[in-house]
């Protein structure tokens, strides 16, 4: 029964952990210019962070040990610095985006501004980091970000002409006002936003963090293949609701205030409340992943000690770390940057910056070494092969598609 | 367990060569990326811009006449499009149009933006009216109404070309 109830908790925050502010903002940029035509990406994302988390929790689960910490090991300090100088900047990017997203949501829940809302955000991420228990942390934001669910609720109030909204899905095309550039930059940055590197260092130290090991295989598998399928259907929600009720207004997503905007429409007031309750935990407990996740990357490959099941005391440059990277994402955001940019550039860059996380993972999933009869099998390789032409594909079309359309616009 | 990093110095002149090519990149990224055509097309992107930012605008605003928004929500997204606008007419503000006719539209574009700036005005005072007087919910939707049809007008004229 506790095991059961344990399985029952890692799907239900893994859904509630899947959407963060990239997820949000681009399916319902996505949604308002495109309709549903750029499902089929979100499709193709979920499979990839399927497979890449899996890989990911695997080797961490078979080798005791994080992600990095192997690559690193594994593929010497060379490789493992650019891929430590990619990833860095990305989870800086994110960390940027998330704290930035959480500031906007209070603000539209008290309409105080946003830059006001930056620094309190920042010290309750740093608060938590240093105070609460991980299991604890990962469960009640993963849970609060169930709330998001009103975006599926209120996908069936707002009345949608199904037969239409099932076209789109199954006769993917370019939309007459858009370009076949525009269309292939946002795929991409809809394939980043689902497979954000940060998820995966995340779920590994995670995996590390909470001591998992072999036996624990299965749940993990379980949490992936149940909880992050259920978490893209959440951001196809996203989609839907943008495109029924701001995609006919002639309305392009350049803000928050706009996503929330059909919920409202479709469940009222009651629904507002729950889905600024979502984004906020969504958008906090993905400032808390990307800190950790920057402590993480910088700590396993220099060596430091890390973790949140060791005493700051024991772990001081992990933490330091972290600190540094709240004060720059402050910093940042001081600037008056908007934030919304920077996730829709975030997105994009981790796309861009993919195949360095990806292919080292499926190098040492692959590794008797680390992996002894863990080793992938056939079919996970096949998939992974394919993996990694998508991800190379989309690494090398984002920044001349991100010239030739203005990054989007 | 771990092995500690023992890079050569030319690893590091690498790294350092590496971090300073990223930057670079970025500024002509960042440069290219803001690059954008002429006169019509930075006036049609400023327009199709303010265009949306009006329509959030008024899809806020009924909502929150038909209690399905909380004021600071409207008031948020009010603020929120405001922005959008004042980014479009300084975009325009800044082109250098070349010919009578570049000079004529940016004219107008920016006169139909100055309009929609004043049914923002509107709009916002509207919900900071908290005692039923005036400017009223209605009048905010109607200022806001008139500004989105000079700017599909525009919007017209400026697709014809």
């Amino acid at each position: 029964m506790k095991r059961l109830l344990g399985v029952a908790l890692g799907i239900l925050t893994a859904i509630g952990g899947f959407v963060d502010i990239g997820d949000l903002v681009t399916n319902a940029v996505v949604g308002s210019r495109f309709g549903l035509s750029l499902v089929w990406v979100v499709v193709v994302g979920v499979v990839g962070i399927i497979l890449f988390a899996n890989m990911s929790g695997r080797v961490a689960a078979v080798s005791g040990r994080a992600t990095f910490e192997v690559i690193r090991e594994r593929l010497g300090p060379r490789a493992g610095l650019a891929n430590l100088a990619a990833s860095f900047l990305i989870n800086l990017m994110t960390v940027t985006a998330e704290i930035g997203g959480v500031a906007l949501a209070l603000q539209l829940a008290s309409s105080v501004y946003y830059l006001l809302w930056i620094p309190v955000a920042a010290v309750a991420v740093w608060l938590v980091i240093w105070r609460v228990r991980f299991s604890i942390m990962e469960n009640v934001t993963g849970l609060l970000g169930l709330t998001l669910v009103i975006f599926a609720v209120a996908v069936f109030l707002l009345k949608p002409d199904w037969g239409s909204l099932a076209g789109q899905v199954l006769a993917p095309s370019v939309p007459q006002q858009e370009t076949a550039w525009s269309y292939s930059y946002y795929a991409i940055a809809l394939f980043g936003a689902a497979m954000t590197p940060y998820e995966v260092f995340f779920f590994s130290s995670g995996a590390v963090e909470e001591k998992w090991g072999v036996k624990d295989l299965a749940q993990s598998r379980i949490n992936v293949l149940v909880g992050f399928p259920l978490g893209g259907l959440l951001s196809i929600s996203i989609a839907i609701c943008a495109a029924l009720v701001l995609l006919p207004a002639g309305i392009s997503v350049t803000s928050l205030s706009q996503v929330i905007l059909p919920v409202a429409e479709g469940a009222g007031k009651l629904g507002l409340a729950f889905v600024l309750v979502g984004i906020v935990a969504a958008t906090f407990g993905a400032a808390l992943e990307t800190t950790l996740s920057s402590g993480y990357t910088l700590a396993q490959f220099f060596g430091w000690s890390w973790g949140k099941f060791r005493r700051p005391a024991e772990a001081a440059r992990f933490h330091l770390s972290m600190i540094v990277c709240l004060l720059v994402g402050i910093g940042v955001l001081a600037t008056g940057v908007d934030p919304v940019l920077v996730t829709e550039y975030s997105v994009v860059f981790s796309a861009i910056a993919l195949p360095l996380t990806y292919l080292p993972i499926l190098i040492v999933a692959n590794d008797p070494q680390y992996m002894h009869e863990h080793v992938n099998g056939r079919a996970v390789n096949a998939l992974g092969m394919v993996y990694l032409v998508i991800i190379l594909v989309a690494s090398l079309a984002a920044i001349p598609l991100m010239i030739v359309t203005g990054a989007g616009s | 367990m771990l092995n500690t990093p023992a890079w050569a110095p030319a690893a590091k002149g690498r790294a350092h060569g590496a971090a300073g090519f990223a930057i670079l990149a970025v500024a002509a990224l960042a440069f290219l990326t803001g690059c954008s055509g002429g006169t019509g097309q930075s006036v049609s992107t400023a327009v199709k811009d303010s265009s949306s930012a009006v329509a959030t605008a008024r899809i806020a605003l009924r909502q929150d006449m038909e209690g399905k928004l909380t004021r600071a929500a409207a008031s948020t997204t009010l603020d929120d499009e405001l922005k959008e606008v004042h980014t479009s007419r300084s975009t325009v503000l800044k082109l250098s149009p070349a010919s009578q006719e570049d000079r004529d539209l940016q004219k107008q574009a920016l006169d139909v933006l100055d309009q929609c700036a004043a049914g923002f005005a509107t709009a916002r005072a509207a919900l900071a009216t908290s005692d039923g007087g005036s400017p009223s919910l209605s009048d905010g939707d109607k200022a806001l109404a008139g500004a989105q049809d000079a700017l599909k007008q525009l919007e017209g004229k400026v697709g014809d070309k």
